[in-house]
This record gives C-alpha cells, sequence and structure tokens, in this order.
C-alpha cells in the first residue's frame, strides 16, 4: 500500500466539502475555488476539480450563470443552491463529529498490545 | 521552423504550433477518455477544462503574434494534471446515486467479506451480477455432473484470482455488471471510438488534399498517409482489444470443456478398471501392457501431458479477460514445465519400448500327418468357441478381444488364414504357422510358440480351431496364424460354412473367390481344387468353361502338355523316358 495513495483518498474524501464551504462565503468561479483550495494545499493539479463541480451541479447542489470577462473567456460563478446549503449543513455536523472522533481515537495511547496496521 | 494552427479554445483565438497542437488534443481526448461514460457530464467538463486552458494560456500569450508552444501545453499539463487525475477524481461518486456508473472494467476479485470457503463463489457471483448464494447452489449442483471436476477447479481459482483487498478494488469487484446489454454499449463505445476516429482521420486527410500546395504535394501526401496509417493502427487496436476478449472467453471454455472432458474420461477409464468391466476400451492405449512404466504413472503422464497445456490455456484466456488475474511464479512456471517435459519423456520412452517390441517376427511351424481315408468326403470346419466369445466376425473388427479363459484373462484372436494345396505324396497333411513380433527373434519364437492353437481330425472330418488364444500381455504383436492344408490327388472335400472368413485366396480351377466357396463339393486335381457342384453364379468371372484349359510347359526336362477340360485332364510329358500319358 503506497502513503501517496492514502493520502490522495484523505484529500479527495473532503474536497467535496471544502468546495461546498468556499462557496458558502459566496458565489466564485472556478479559477477562485481553484486558487483558494490550492492555497490550503488540497490540491495538487487543477484538473481533479472540473469533474467534481461539474457533478455536484448535476446533483443539484450547485448552479452556476456565465459572467463576461475583460482579461479572458467568460467566466462561470458557481454559487449553492437551497439543497446544496441543507447538504452542507449536513456535512458541517459530520465533519465536527469525525474531527472529534478521530483527535479521539490517535491521541489516545493503546492500551494492549494491538498495533496500527 | 514549424508550422502553425489557429485554434478557438474556450472562445478565444490562439496561434499554437503544430507540435503543440497535437500535444494538446492528445491530452484533451486522454481526459475525455478516462472520463465516465455520461456524455452530457463528459462534454461539459471538457468544456470547463478547455475554458480554463484558455484562461492559463492567455495569461502567457504577451501580444497578439505571440504562439503557444509545446513548452506552454507541458507546463498548463503540469498545472492541470495528468488524465489519471481526472478519473480519480470520480471515485468519490461511485456510490452517489446521481452520478452514472463508471467505464465498464469491472474486475474478477474474491469476495474476502462474503466467504464460505476462499470467496471464490461471491467473487464470481458479483463479477456475472447474480446473488452469491445461487453461485454456490451452482457449484454444488455442478460437482456430481463434472465428476468432480469442480472441486479441482475451485482451489485453482482460489489460487489465480486476488482477494479484494482495497475500496477500489472491491468498488472493481462489484462495478458494472456484464451482461449483454452491457456487452452492447461496450461494443457500441469502441465502434463509436472507431468512427470518431475514421472520420477525424477522414476529414484530416481531405483537408490537407483540398489545401494541397502543389510544390509541397508531395511532402502533405506523405504526411496525409502517416495519419491515416496512424488512424489505421488505432482502428486495429480498438478491434484487436474487442477481439481479444472474445478470444480470452473462447480460450477459457475451450480449456475448461477439455480438462472437464478429460477427468471425466480418466474416471470413467479408472473404474472400468476397478470395477473389472471387461470392455475392449480398457486395452487402449496400445501400449499399456508390457511396458517398463507401470500402467498408473503412465495414466497420470498422459494426462499431464494433455491436461498441462489447456491449464496454461485456461489461465491465459483468464488473464486476457480480466487483467488482474495474478501470474504464475516463475518457479511454478518452470516446475510446470519440467513436469511436463518428464510426462512427454515418458510416454516418448514407452512410445519406443512399444515399437522396439514389435522389431523382429518370429514364428512356430507344427507339421502333421492326416489319416484321410480317400474314398470318404473329408469335411473342414473351424470351430467357434461360444463360451469364450460370442462375437461374430471379428475379424472385422481389428481382429482382438479380451476374454476369460476360466478366471484368467486372456486374448482372443482369429486372424488365421486358411488355405488348401494339393501334395505329391498321398498322405494328407497339416502344416500350422503362428507368427509373433517382439524385440529379438527368440522372444518373438518363443511369444508365437505360446500362442494356443487346437485341431481335431474324427471320421474324416477335420475340426479347426476359429480362434487363438494367447497372454493378454500380448496385444498387438501382430500375432496370426496360418493353416494349410494339403490333400493328395482325387480326394473329395467339403468345405463348412464355418469355413468362411478364413479362406485366404485358395486356388481351383474354376476360380471361385474364397467368399464363394464353402458349402461345396471339391475334388483334389493334380494341381488345384475343382468344384464339383458348383454353378456359373459361383464361378470367377475369368473363367470360360466351356474353352479347353491348354498349358504347354517346355523346359531343361522336356515337353509337358497338359489339356483339361470340366474333371477331366491329359497330360502329355515328353522327356528322356519317352513319352507318357496320364
Amino acid at each position: 500500500m503506497k502513503i501517496e495513495n492514502t493520502k490522495a483518498q484523505m484529500r479527495k474524501g473532503v474536497l467535496e466539502y471544502c468546495i461546498l464551504s468556499i462557496l458558502q462565503h459566496g458565489d466564485a468561479y472556478t479559477s477562485e475555488i481553484l486558487s483558494q483550495l490550492k492555497d490550503a494545499k488540497l490540491i495538487v493539479v487543477e484538473g481533479t476539480i472540473y469533474p467534481l463541480l461539474t457533478r455536484l451541479k448535476n446533483a443539484g447542489l450547485l448552479s452556476y450563470r456565465w459572467e463576461e470577462s475583460t482579461s479572458g473567456p467568460p467566466r462561470k460563478y458557481y454559487a449553492l443552491t437551497e439543497s446544496g446549503i441543507l447538504f452542507l449543513n449536513e456535512l458541517n455536523n459530520t465533519w465536527s463529529n469525525l474531527v472529534g472522533s478521530v483527535n479521539a481515537v490517535i491521541s489516545k495511547k493503546p492500551t494492549n498490545d494491538e498495533q496500527d496496521n | 521552423m514549424n508550422k502553425t494552427i489557429n485554434i478557438n479554445l474556450g472562445s478565444i483565438f490562439f496561434h499554437i504550433d503544430e507540435s503543440a497542437y497535437q500535444k494538446l488534443k492528445q491530452y484533451l481526448d486522454a481526459i475525455r477518455r478516462s472520463l465516465s461514460d455520461d456524455p452530457q457530464g463528459k462534454d461539459e467538463i471538457i468544456a470547463d477544462i478547455e475554458s480554463r486552458i484558455a484562461e492559463l494560456l492567455s495569461e502567457r500569450v504577451k501580444n497578439e503574434r505571440q504562439v503557444i508552444n509545446e513548452t506552454d501545453i507541458e507546463e498548463i499539463t503540469k498545472i492541470m494534471g495528468q488524465p489519471e487525475d481526472y478519473a480519480g477524481s470520480e471515485e468519490i461518486f461511485e456510490e452517489q446515486p446521481h452520478s452514472s456508473k463508471r467505464k465498464s472494467n469491472k474486475k474478477l476479485f474474491r469476495d474476502g467479506d462474503d466467504k464460505f470457503l476462499g470467496g471464490v463463489s461471491s467473487g464470481l457471483a458479483h463479477y456475472v451480477g447474480m446473488d452469491t448464494f445461487w453461485m454456490r447452489v451452482i457449484w454444488i449442483a455442478l460437482t456430481p455432473f463434472t465428476s468432480g471436476m469442480t472441486l479441482l477447479l475451485y482451489p485453482f481459482l482460489w489460487i489465480l484470482l486476488p482477494i479484494a483487498e482495497t475500496t477500489a478494488e472491491k468498488l472493481q469487484m462489484k462495478g458494472e455488471d456484464v451482461n449483454i446489454s452491457n456487452i452492447e454499449k461496450k461494443i457500441r463505445e469502441e465502434f463509436a471510438d472507431i468512427s470518431e476516429h475514421v472520420k477525424e482521420g477522414a476529414s484530416e486527410f481531405s483537408e490537407k488534399v483540398k489545401n494541397a500546395d502543389y510544390k509541397k504535394y508531395e511532402s502533405q501526401a506523405k504526411s496525409g498517409l502517416q495519419d491515416i496509417i496512424a488512424t489505421l493502427g488505432k482502428i486495429f487496436s480498438a478491434i484487436f482489444k474487442f477481439l481479444g476478449k472474445f478470444i480470452g472467453a473462447l480460450l477459457i471454455f475451450i480449456a475448461a470443456a477439455t480438462l472437464i472432458g478429460l477427468v471425466i474420461a480418466g474416471f470413467s477409464w479408472g473404474s472400468f478398471e476397478i470395477l473389472g468391466f471387461g470392455g475392449d476400451m480398457i486395452n487402449f492405449p496400445p501400449f499399456i501392457y508390457g511396458s517398463m512404466i507401470p500402467f498408473w504413472l503412465l495414466g497420470i503422464f498422459f494426462f499431464i501431458a494433455v491436461a498441462l497445456p489447456f491449464v496454461v490455456l485456461f489461465i491465459l484466456g483468464l488473464r486476457i479477460l480480466s487483467s488482474n488475474v495474478k501470474s504464475l511464479s516463475t518457479t511454478t512456471k518452470l516446475s510446470m514445465l519440467g513436469i511436463w517435459i518428464v510426462a512427454i519423456l515418458g510416454l516418448s520412452f514407452t512410445g519406443i519400448e512399444f515399437t522396439a517390441q514389435r522389431a523382429h517376427t518370429g514364428s512356430d511351424i507344427i507339421k502333421q500327418d492326416l489319416s484321410v481315408a480317400q474314398q470318404e468326403t473329408f469335411t473342414i470346419k473351424m470351430l467357434e468357441n461360444e463360451a469364450l466369445s460370442n462375437k461374430m466376425r471379428l475379424r472385422y473388427s481389428e481382429g482382438y478381444e479380451t476374454v476369460f479363459d476360466g478366471d484368467q484373462k486372456k486374448l482372443l484372436s482369429n486372424r488365421i488364414r486358411f488355405n488348401i494345396k494339393h501334395t505329391e505324396g498321398n498322405v494328407a497333411k497339416i502344416k500350422i504357422r503362428k507368427s509373433a513380433e517382439a524385440s529379438s527373434r527368440l522372444l518373438a519364437n518363443n511369444l508365437a510358440e505360446s500362442i494356443t492353437y487346437h485341431f481335431d481330425l474324427t471320421e474324416n472330418n477335420l475340426i479347426l480351431d476359429g480362434y487363438f488364444l494367447t497372454s493378454i500381455k500380448n496385444i498387438y504383436r501382430e500375432q496370426y496364424i496360418d493353416v494349410i492344408v494339403y490333400i493328395p490327388e482325387g480326394t473329395i472335400l467339403y468345405l463348412d460354412a464355418s469355413t468362411y472368413s478364413f479362406l485366404d485366396d485358395v486356388k481351383n480351377f474354376q476360380k471361385v473367390k474364397d467368399r464363394d466357396m464353402p458349402k461345396h463339393l471339391y475334388k483334389m486335381t493334380n494341381e488345384s481344387l475343382y468344384c464339383l457342384d458348383c454353378d456359373e453364379n459361383d464361378f470367377g468371372y475369368n473363367y470360360d468353361p466351356n474353352k479347353d484349359n491348354f498349358n504347354l510347359q517346355i523346359d531343361e526336362n522336356g515337353i509337358i502338355i497338359k489339356l483339361s477340360n470340366n474333371a477331366d485332364s491329359t497330360a502329355i510329358k515328353i522327356n528322356k523316358t519317352g513319352i507318357t500319358i496320364d
């Protein structure tokens, strides 16, 4: 088992949640979302995000509108939909629970001989 | 110097190098392929990616006249990521009901989460999209019908199939079902790909022809041709990929059928021997008797020699169908090859041994006088032994049968040739010549001598055995018996119906064929038999009864003139003693 795979799996799991969270603070176009995720080192290559955005949009969690840009092609601005907000709230709960549980597990010292695999 | 192309990427105009264009196109095509098969989402994603690339490129373009080159594309690729990254990001959505299923790349694994023995059944059930319970029922139900072949197949699959460990593997295991509609979909996809390639190739080519600058006609035609060849290559590889799967399935089917057949044959062969069915079948293959290598080992050798290549075919087929089937280790491969070679050597050795056993022909001759009363009719019969064999006309099969003489298993044969000849003396004689083949002349002679054959003369009836017996170990040693009865001139002979099929080219005056000879009376003349009660239907085709038979012989002893007509014959001999007339 490669460490890189595990890392990528972990990162991918929260990516969806992060995209929704970014849009919670206001509409954004793809490059803005990208730069925030890249700054947070959540993604390495940009390509990863496009299938994600499309899926989220097709699932009805996101909507988008076109806006003209002065410096390039027209931009796709994404916004959370009603169900997207509900979905995000649900994820917020899940996330805080998960963080709590994971922290509890990793900070506890092993009580018997069982070792991590 | 490079040619440039104008492209419209995300509604923005770019000058781009031809080589850079090819690179970009390949990159986008690769992404398209790595994305799932939902056409709407795919196009949208590609459009988004294209506009992002356009955005990134326009940041790099300083002025209107700048041309995008390969380095730019390489850096864009670095930012955007490899095609595999796009595919990877979709795995998150694997279990979401809204998202369409990913490309059908279901793989065969063992399911460790749902196992009774090794999880083979549940893995197979996932692969064909049926309930695990029914798959187990099928395994159990098939066991008696395949003589336990499935019991062998199971551990085989257990070893070869990897267990699904990671989530990705588990998802692959449960991926899209392999059923008719999905196969059809798959074929359509492949063909859509092909037709796209063809269209692209054709349009590129026609464009090139249209825009042909005739000075550079030659070089362009060349590159057009290269494009077409490349396109054809793509088409063929797609077709072969599809054919490959088909061939894989076929290989598995053939190999499995052969292996099952072999095992069934082996079991029934073995059980015939064990249960003691005395069928002729157990005499095959012919070399199993008298071989230095024991019978059971030869059986195993034979099985290995035939089965092992099919096992290899089976694995090959599995690997073609499902790329994750474990490859056998080099040690296993080499030891399999070694075992196979040993089996082949063992079989060849026995084959050579078998051939050598027949190198020399030996014989045993018995001669005996027969006291036949010349005045009475001399009758010859061939006796079948119904106690031993009830098989009539054995001669027309292979001429052998295994029988039980008391409690001893023996070989019965009726390869007997019977002939009747004239003798100069006054006493009838019989000559029996037994022949056999063996690895040396002496052994062959002994073998010939050991053949049991009897005859009996009572009251002018000669009763010959219509069969002979020999040891079961001597099968396929070319044993046969020649029986010749010599009778003096004037003897009246009756051939019983039982001599039918044993008569071998018996010389007679009317040239009656062997098969027409029994059930007739004959008189021995001074050279051959003369039929007394045959009619025209029995006569040989080249016999003319009206023509006198005239024979003139002139040599250093003098002159002999023979004249025969029907039963009477006259001979005039002229030699040193004078002229004699018989």
